[in-house]
C-alpha cells in the first residue's frame, strides 16, 4: 500500500499541472481552421446538416471504425473471460424467481417502443442529435429491460452474432467502396448526396449510421448478455 | 499497387466476418485469420521492397475524400513499410504460435488478434493525434484479452494492472490531445508540425501527450504492469507484445517529437538512457526467462528512446541507427519467446534442455548477438553510427551510459548462454514442434538477412560479404559432416586464404599473419585428434581466424572494429566450450566487449565522426584529443592482451578451454592487441596527458604485468593455469617492448610475438596431451612421466628452454635483444622488475617439467602412453621450428629490423653472417649453440658415470618435518611446490584486482537487487509509480523550461 | 464558463485518481476511474465551447452561410463521443476481469493479487 499523504502529493502536482492548464486557457472567439472548414463544407462535402454526426461518420471515420472495434473487441474479450472463468455451473438464473406480471408485461409493452425510439434516433443521426451510437445504445437498453424483466429468458446469441458480424462487415465493405467509386477509404459519396436535410440524404451516412446502430446494439446485448450469465441466483 | 489501407480493412473485415463462418468450425476460422494475417503481411512486405527498390514513392493516403487535416490521413513512407511488414509477419508467426489456444477459444481469440494486429498496423500509419489514441485503447483492450491466452492463472492478475495503467494513459493522452488541438487547431501531426503556436499552455499539453506515449513504452520505473505481462502471458503474444506493440509505440514518440520541437529531445534521451540501464540492472537479479525477456524488452525499447533523443545530431543515419535497433530487437525478441514456448522450465538453466539440437544454440546465439549489437547484425552498425555521432557532437556521457547499458545486458544475456550451454539439462525440457521450430527459424533467417541489408547499404562496409567471413557461414552448411573432414577444410582454408594475400603485407604484418593464419593452421593439425562431428567448433573457430584475418586486411576503423569483435565472438564461443569454462567464458567475454567499446569511443573520437576514416590517418588526430585516443586504444588493447589490472579473464577462460583451443587462444588471440598497439604507436607516437608520458605508463604496466604474472605463476597447481599466468608475463615483456619506443623494443616484441605463439601453442598442446591421459591438470597428481611421454617431455623441455630465456633457444635470442633494447631507453625501475620477472618464470617453468616428468610415477598412471600422434605432430613442428630460428634468427627478424629501422630511421643492429653485433656486444647463435652442446654434452656425461650413486626412493618415503598432513595432496611434495617463496612473495599474491572487479559486481547485483524490490507486484502501487514518474519528469522538465 | 466547466473537470480527474489509487477494493477502483473519465469528458467538451454559440447543427435556425459564426467547435463533441465509447469498452472489459479475478481467490481486495513481481 502506497500511503494515502503520498498520493496526496502526487495528485496535487498533477493538479498544479492541470491548473496551469486551466488558468491558460482562453476559449477561441472565431472557429479554428479545421472547425470553419467543417462548417463551411457540411453541406458540400457529407451533406449532413449534423455536422458532429457528419465529422463522426465521415471525416473522422476512420476513428469511428476503430470505436465500433472497441466495442466488438470488449464483447469478444467478455466473452473469453466470462467462459474461462469456471462461473456457475447449469444453466445460470435458472433458479431465480419467476418475474410478476405486472414486470413482463409492461417490459414487452415497453421493449418494441425503445427500438423503435433507437431505429428513430439512429435514422436521424445526420439531421439531428443521434447517431448510430446513440440509438445502438437505446437498442441495447431494449435488451437489457428484457433481460432484467425476464432473467430466465435466453436470447438468441446466434442471431446476435450474426448481426454483429454482418454489420461489421458491411462496414468495412462500405469503406471500401469509398476507396473504389469515391475519394478514399470510408468516403460517404459512394451514394449520391440528395437533397440536404431529408432523410434520405448525405450519401452514404444514413447507410453507415445503420449499421453502427445494429453493430453497437448487438455488442452491447452480448455484452450484457455475458454478464448477465455470470449472475448467480 | 494495393492500397495499405487494405491491411486495416483485411484485418477488420476477418475479425467481422469470423462470427459468420459458425462458431463449431474452428479449424475454418483459423484458415481465415492465417490466410488474413498472409495477406496483410504480403501487402506490406509488397511496400516495403517497392521503397526500398525505388518502385514506388512514399503513400499519403487520405480518407473519407477530404484532405488532412480535415480527415484522417496514413503514410507509409519506407520506416512505415519496414514496420508494417515486422508488425504483420509478426503477427503471423503469433498466430502460429498462438494455435492451440486459438483453436480452443475459437472466434473470440482470433479476432482478437486480428483487432490488435490492424491497430498496430494502424498506430504505425496515421498521422492524427485522436487517431493515434483510438489506435492505442484498440492496443490496450486486445493486450488485455490476449493476456488472458495464457495458462498461468496470474495473468489475469497481469492484465488487470495493465488495464488500470492504461485508464491513467488514456486519461494523460486525451488531455494532452485535446489541448494539443486547442493550441494549434488541428489534430494532424504533420499540419501541427508546420503551424507554430504560441499559445500558453501548449507546451504542457504537448507534455502530456509525449509523457502519455513514452510511458507505453514501458519505461523504468513505471513498467511494473509490463513485466508481469511478459512473465504470465503466452509467449506467442509476448513476442507481439514486446516486437510488434513496442516498435509501433516507439514509432509513435518519434512522430509526435516532430510537432513537439527539438527542446524535447534532452528529455526523450535523459528517459532513455535511465530506463536502458536501469532495467538492464534489474534483470541481471531475474531467474525467470520470461521476466528476464521483458527487462531487456523494456531496456532496449529504453535503447532506441535515448536514440530517438539524438536524432539532431544523427541528421541521415537517423533512420538507419533506430531502424537498426528496432528491427534487431523486435526479431531477436521474438525468437527467443518463440524459443521460450518450447522450453518447459522457466528457470534460466533450464533452457540447457535446448542444447541437444545445435539450430537451437544456433538460434540462441543469434538473438543474444542481435540483442548486444554484435556484428554482422544491424545492431552492430547501428551502435558504431550512433557512437560516431555521439562523439562528433560532444554527447560523450551519453554515449558511456549506453555502453554500460549494453555491455550489462550483454552480462545476462551470455551469461544464460553459458547456462544454455554448461547447465544440466533437464530430462525432456524441450516440447519441440515443426511449428514453433519453423518461426523461431524464420527469425533467425530474418536476422541475418537484416544483417546483410544493413551491410548493403551504400557506405557501409558489409562485413558478411568479405571472404572470411563468407568461409565462417560455409562451415555452418558443413556441420554435419565429420570432424575430421571439417578440419581438413579449415586448414585448406587457412592456408588458401594466406597464398592470397600474404603478397600484400608489409613484413610487420607478414609475421603477425604468419603467426596467425599457417600457425592457426598448425595447432589445428591437433584437432585430428577429436573424433565424431564435434557441432559447434569449427563455425567459431572460423569465425576467430576469419576476424584475425580480416584484423590484418583492415584499412578503415570500422572494419579493424568489425573485425575486432568477430574475433571476439568466435573465440568467446571456443572458450565456453571447455569442460568448466562458464564462468570464465562470461568474464572472457565481458572484458572483450568492454575492450571493445573503449576501441569504439577511441575510434569515434578521432574520426569526429567522418567516416570512414583510414587506419593510417590516426596520426592526424588533433593533438588536445591525441592522448585521449591513445588511453582508449590502450585500454581497449591491453584488455586483450591482459595487462595487469584487466587480466582476471584470461587464467581461467585459457586454463579450462579445450585442449586445441588453449593454444588457439593463447598462442595466437593475444598477438591480435600487440598487433593494435603497434598499429597504434605506429601512427600516434609519443603521447602525454597531464605531463605524464603514456608510453611510460604502458612500460609501466608491462613491467609489472611481467613480473607479478611470473609471481603468480608460481603458485598455481594447474598446470595450464600456470600456463596461462605464464602468458601474462610474457605478454607484459612485449608490452613494455612496445613501449620503449624504440628500434630494439619493437624488434623484441617483435620477436615475442613468434616466440610466445610457439612455446606456448607447444606447451599448451603438451600439457593437454598429459591431461588427455591422466585426465588431471595439477601436477601434484603426476610424476615420473618421462619415461612413459617422452616426445611430449621433449617438448616441454624444448618450449621451457626456449621460454626461460636461456641460451641456446631464441629465448635468449628475445632477452638478448630485450637487454640491449632497455639499455637503449632510459627506463630504469621498471627495468629492475623485468630483469626480476626473468627467474621467476625460470621457477614456473622449472617446477612444470620437474612436477610432471620427473620424480616417481603415481600408480594409476603405469598403464599410460604417449600422448595421441596428433598432438604431437604439432609440437614436433614446433621444436623443429625453435632449433632452426635459434640457429637462424636472421630469417624472419632481419626482415623486420629494416621494416622497423624504416620506421625509427636507426639501425642499431649489425647482421653480419649469422652473428649479429649491436653497441653492446654481439650475438652468435650458432656459436651459442655448439658451446652449449659441448656443456651439455660433459655434464650428461659425468651424470651418466657418476650414476651408480644414486638411491632409489619409495613412493611414500617422505619426512613431513612435523608438519600434520590436513589433505592428502600435502603429503606431495610437489603440493605448495614453493611455499618458501609464498611466505616471502605472497603478499604479491592478494587478489586486489579480483576483489576489485568481484566488488564491481556485487555493487551492480546488490543494486538490482534492491530496485527490484520496487516492484511490489501490487497493481495499485505500478499506478502510483506511473504518476510519481509523470509528476517526476514534469517538475524536472518544467524545471528545464524555465 | 469553460474555466468553470474545465476546473470542474479536472477535479473530477484528480478526484478519480485518488479513489482508483487508495481504495484497494476492485470495484471501487473500476467507479473512481469512471469518475475520472467523466471528468475528461468534460474538459473535452469544455475545450469545443465557444461562449454565446449554438450547437453544430445547420438548420433553420443556422443556416449554412452563417454557420462559421454561429455554431461552436464540433470537433471537441465528435472526439468525446469516441472517448465516452472507449471509456465504456474499458469499463466492461475491467468489469469483466473483477469477476474473473473474484473467481480466482474470492477476494476483490487489489493487494491480494501481488505474486507477479519483482
Amino acid at each position: 500500500m502506497i500511503p494515502k499523504v503520498l498520493i496526496s502529493v502526487l495528485l496535487l502536482l498533477l493538479g498544479y499541472a492541470f491548473w496551469t492548464l486551466s488558468v491558460g486557457y482562453a476559449p477561441d472567439t472565431e472557429l479554428n481552421r479545421t472547425a470553419a472548414y467543417y462548417a463551411a463544407n457540411a453541406e458540400s462535402e457529407v451533406g449532413a446538416p449534423n455536422i458532429v454526426t457528419g465529422i463522426i461518420v465521415t471525416w473522422r471515420g476512420l476513428d469511428t471504425l476503430g470505436e465500433v472495434t472497441v466495442l466488438f473487441l470488449t464483447s469478444a474479450i467478455i466473452a473469453l473471460v466470462l467462459s474461462q472463468s469456471g462461473g456457475p455451473s447449469g444453466v445460470s438464473g435458472a433458479d431465480f424467481l419467476p418475474s410478476g406480471e405486472l414486470l413482463t408485461t409492461g417490459a414487452r409493452m415497453l421493449v418494441p417502443l425503445i427500438v423503435l425510439f433507437g431505429a428513430y434516433v439512429i435514422m436521424n443521426g445526420h439531421l439531428t442529435p443521434g447517431g448510430g451510437f446513440q440509438g445502438g445504445a437505446i437498442l441495447a437498453s431494449g435488451v437489457l429491460m428484457a433481460l432484467l424483466a425476464e432473467p430466465t429468458r435466453r436470447f438468441g446469441h446466434t442471431a446476435i452474432l450474426r448481426i454483429e458480424s454482418l454489420s461489421g462487415s458491411f462496414y468495412v465493405l462500405i469503406g471500401l467502396a469509398g476507396m473504389a467509386i469515391a475519394g478514399g477509404f470510408l468516403d460517404n459519396g459512394i451514394l449520391p448526396l440528395g437533397q440536404f436535410g431529408t432523410m434520405l440524404s448525405a450519401g452514404a451516412i444514413p447507410l453507415i449510421s445503420v449499421l453502427i446502430g445494429l453493430k453497437v446494439g448487438a455488442e452491447f446485448s452480448s455484452i450484457l448478455q455475458s454478464l448477465h450469465e455470470t449472475e448467480d441466483a | 499497387m494495393v492500397s495499405p489501407v487494405l491491411i486495416i480493412a483485411i484485418g477488420l473485415g476477418t475479425a467481422f466476418a469470423l462470427g459468420l463462418l459458425g462458431s463449431s468450425r474452428k479449424t475454418l476460422q483459423f484458415g481465415a485469420t492465417l490466410t488474413a494475417l498472409a495477406a496483410m503481411s504480403a501487402i506490406s512486405v509488397i511496400w516495403l521492397v517497392a521503397l526500398v527498390t525505388g518502385a514506388a514513392q512514399t503513400a499519403e493516403i487520405h480518407t473519407a475524400g477530404a484532405v488532412p487535416p480535415f480527415a484522417i490521413n496514413l503514410r507509409v513512407g519506407i520506416a512505415e513499410a519496414a514496420l508494417l511488414a515486422t508488425v504483420t509477419l509478426t503477427g503471423l508467426f503469433a498466430a502460429l504460435s498462438l494455435r492451440a489456444q486459438l483453436l480452443k477459444l475459437g472466434r473470440g481469440g482470433m479476432a482478437v488478434l486480428l483487432v490488435l494486429i490492424m491497430a498496430i498496423s494502424g498506430l504505425v500509419m496515421t498521422r492524427d493525434l485522436f487517431n493515434v489514441f483510438v489506435f492505442i485503447e484498440l492496443i490496450a483492450i486486445a493486450t488485455a484479452g490476449l493476456v488472458l491466452l495464457s495458462e498461468d492463472p496470474r495473468a489475469v492478475c497481469a492484465g488487470f494492472k495493465f488495464l488500470v495503467v492504461g485508464q491513467i494513459i488514456a486519461i494523460l493522452l486525451l488531455v494532452g490531445i485535446i489541448f494539443t488541438y486547442h493550441a494549434n487547431g488541428s489534430l494532424n501531426i504533420d499540419d501541427i508540425a508546420a503551424t507554430p503556436v504560441g499559445v500558453q499552455g501548449a507546451a504542457l499539453a504537448m507534455f502530456l501527450l509525449l509523457i502519455a506515449l513514452v510511458i507505453e513504452l514501458k519505461t523504468f520505473p513505471a513498467n511494473g504492469w509490463a513485466l508481469d505481462i511478459y512473465t504470465s502471458a503466452h509467449p506467442g503474444f509476448s513476442a507481439v507484445f514486446s516486437a510488434a506493440t513496442g516498435s509501433a509505440a516507439l514509432f509513435i514518440v518519434d512522430k509526435v517529437v516532430a510537432p513537439a520541437g527539438a527542446e524535447w529531445l534532452p528529455l526523450l534521451t535523459g528517459i532513455g538512457v535511465l530506463s536502458f540501464v536501469a532495467s538492464n540492472v534489474v534483470a541481471l537479479r531475474q531467474d525467470n526467462d520470461r521476466r528476464l525477456l521483458g527487462y531487456s524488452s523494456v531496456g532496449q525499447l529504453g535503447l532506441v528512446l535515448a536514440v530517438i533523443g539524438q536524432r539532431d545530431v544523427l541528421g541521415e543515419a537517423y533512420l538507419y541507427v533506430a531502424g537498426g535497433l528496432i528491427l534487431s530487437h523486435a526479431v531477436a525478441k521474438a525468437g527467443l519467446f518463440w524459443m521460450s514456448a518450447m522450453v518447459r522450465g522457466r528457470n534460466l538453466d533450464d533452457w540447457a534442455a535446448i542444447r541437444a539440437r545445435a539450430p537451437m544454440v544456433l538460434a540462441f546465439a543469434t538473438f543474444i548477438a542481435m540483442l548486444v549489437g554484435l556484428p554482422p547484425f544491424p545492431g552492430f552498425y547501428a551502435k558504431w553510427d550512433l557512437a560516431q555521432a555521439l562523439v562528433a557532437a560532444g554527447r560523450l556521457p551519453v554515449l558511456a551510459l549506453i555502453l554500460l547499458g549494453v555491455l550489462i545486458e550483454a552480462a545476462y544475456l551470455f551469461r544464460w548462454f553459458g547456462f544454455a550451454i554448461k547447465r544440466e539439462a533437464p530430462e525432456k525440457g524441450l516440447s519441440a514442434n515443426m511449428v514453433d521450430c519453423g518461426i523461431t527459424f524464420a527469425a533467425v533467417i530474418a536476422g541475418w538477412a537484416l544483417g546483410w541489408i544493413w551491410g548493403a547499404i551504400p557506405g557501409q562496409h558489409n562485413v558478411l560479404a568479405t571472404l572470411p567471413m563468407l568461409a565462417v557461414l560455409a562451415f555452418f552448411a558443413l556441420e554435419p559432416l565429420p570432424a575430421k573432414i571439417k578440419n581438413v577444410a579449415a586448414i585448406g582454408a587457412l592456408l588458401g586464404w594466406f597464398t592470397l594475400v600474404f603478397g600484400d603485407y608489409d613484413p610487420m604484418r607478414l609475421i603477425f599473419a604468419v603467426v596467425m593464419i599457417p600457425g592457426g593452421a598448425v595447432i589445428l593439425l591437433a584437432s585430428f585428434t577429436e573424433t565424431g562431428r564435434r557441432i559447434g567448433f569449427y563455425p567459431s573457430a572460423m569465425a576467430m581466424y576469419a576476424g584475425l584475418a580480416l584484423l590484418l586486411e583492415a584499412t578503415t576503423f570500422f572494419e579493424f572494429f568489425a573485425a575486432w569483435e568477430i574475433m571476439t565472438i568466435g573465440s568467446y564461443f571456443l572458450i565456453l566450450r571447455g569442460k568448466m569454462s562458464e564462468p570464465h567464458a562470461l568474464s572472457y567475454m565481458l572484458f572483450s566487449l568492454g575492450g571493445a567499446f573503449a576501441l569504439l569511443a577511441g575510434f569515434a573520437l578521432a574520426s569526429g565522426g567522418i567516416q570512414p576514416f583510414a587506419l593510417n590517418q590516426l596520426g592526424t588526430v588533433g593533438a588536445e584529443l591525441a592522448p585521449w585516443v591513445f588511453v582508449l586504444l590502450s585500454i581497449g588493447f591491453m584488455t586483450k592482451t591482459a595487462a595487469m589490472g584487466l587480466h582476471i579473464w584470461l587464467p581461467g577462460a585459457h586454463a579450462e578451454a579445450e585442449t586445441d583451443v588453449s593454444p588457439m587462444v593463447s598462442g595466437i588471440l593475444l598477438k591480435a592487441g600487440l598487433f593494435g598497439l603497434f598499429l597504434m604507436l605506429m601512427e600516434l607516437g609519443r603521447q602525454s596527458l597531464w605531463g605524464v608520458d603514456l608510453t611510460v605508463v604502458l612500460a609501466w604496466i608491462g613491467a609489472i604485468s611481467a613480473f607479478l604474472g611470473a609471481v603468480l605463476s608460481i603458485f598455481q597447481e594447474d598446470a595450464k593455469r600456470l600456463l596461462a599466468y605464464s602468458s601474462i608475463s610474457q605478454m607484459g615483456y612485449a608490452l613494455f617492448g612496445i613501449a620503449l619506443m624504440n628500434h630494439l623494443g619493437w624488434l623484441l616484441a617483435m620477436m615475442f610475438v613468434i616466440n610466445h605463439y610457439v612455446y606456448k601453442s607447444m606447451l599448451f598442446l603438451a600439457v593437454g596431451g598429459v591431461y588427455k591421459r591422466t585426465h588431471t591438470k595439477l601436477m601434484y597428481q603426476m610424476g615420473g612421466l618421462i619415461t612413459l611421454m617422452p616426445f611430449t617431455f621433449v617438448s616441454v623441455l624444448v618450449g621451457i628452454i626456449a621460454m626461460s630465456g636461456v641460451p641456446p633457444l631464441s629465448g635468449f635470442g628475445g632477452r638478448w635483444i630485450f637487454y640491449n633494447a632497455i639499455m637503449d631507453a632510459g627506463l630504469r625501475l621498471p627495468l629492475i622488475l623485468i630483469f626480476m620477472a626473468g627467474p621467476v618464470g625460470f621457477l614456473y617453468l622449472f617446477r612444470l617439467i620437474h612436477t610432471i616428468f620427473l620424480g616417481q610415477l603415481k600408480d594409476p598412471h603405469r598403464q599410460l602412453k604417449e600422448a595421441p600422434v596428433w598432438l604431437l605432430v604439432p609440437q614436433m613442428i614446433f621444436v623443429a621450428f625453435l632449433i632452426g630460428f635459434a640457429v637462424l634468427p636472421g630469417m624472419a627478424l632481419q626482415k623486420v629490423d629494416g621494416y622497423i629501422g624504416s620506421i625509427f630511421g636507426d639501425q642499431p643492429l649489425v647482421w653480419s653472417g649469422r652473428a649479429i653485433a649491436s653497441e653492446f656486444g654481439y650475438w652468435n647463435p650458432v656459436a651459442i649453440m655448439v658451446v652449449i652442446a659441448v656443456i651439455f654434452v660433459s655434464v650428461f656425461l659425468i651424470l651418466i658415470a657418476k650414476n651408480h650413486d644414486a638411491q632409489k626412493v619409495k613412493q611414500f618415503n617422505i619426512v613431513f618435518s612435523a608438519e600434520r598432513p590436513y589433505r592428502p595432496e600435502t603429503t606431495h611434495f610437489a603440493w605448495n611446490f614453493f611455499a618458501p617463496y609464498r611466505k616471502a612473495l605472497g603478499f604479491l599474491e592478494a587478489p586486489v584486482v579480483t576483489s576489485f572487479w568481484g566488488g564491481v559486481t556485487d555493487g551492480l547485483n546488490g543494486t538490482a537487487e534492491f530496485t527490484r524490490r520496487f516492484y511490489n507486484g501490487n497493481g495499485q502501487s505500478y499506478a502510483a509509480h506511473v504518476l510519481l514518474f509523470v509528476v517526476a519528469v514534469y517538475l524536472i522538465a518544467m524545471g528545464g523550461v524555465a | 464558463m469553460s474555466q468553470i466547466a474545465l476546473t470542474c473537470g479536472f477535479i473530477l480527474i484528480l478526484a478519480g485518481l485518488y479513489g482508483a489509487l487508495t481504495n484497494r477494493d476492485i470495484l471501487r477502483m473500476i467507479v473512481a476511474f469512471t469518475v475520472a473519465n467523466t471528468g475528461v469528458n468534460i474538459v473535452l467538451v469544455a475545450v469545443g465551447y465557444l461562449p454565446g454559440r449554438t450547437a453544430p447543427i445547420l438548420d433553420s435556425a443556422v443556416p449554412v452561410a452563417e454557420a462559421a459564426q454561429r455554431i461552436i467547435d464540433p470537433v471537441p463533441q465528435a472526439l468525446v463521443l469516441t472517448a465516452i465509447v472507449i471509456g465504456l469498452g474499458i469499463t466492461a472489459l475491467m468489469l469483466a476481469y473483477a469477476y474473473r479475478l473474484f473467481r480466482l481467490r474470492h477476494s476483490l481486495d487489489i493487494s491480494n493479487f501481488t505474486e507477479l513481481k519483482w
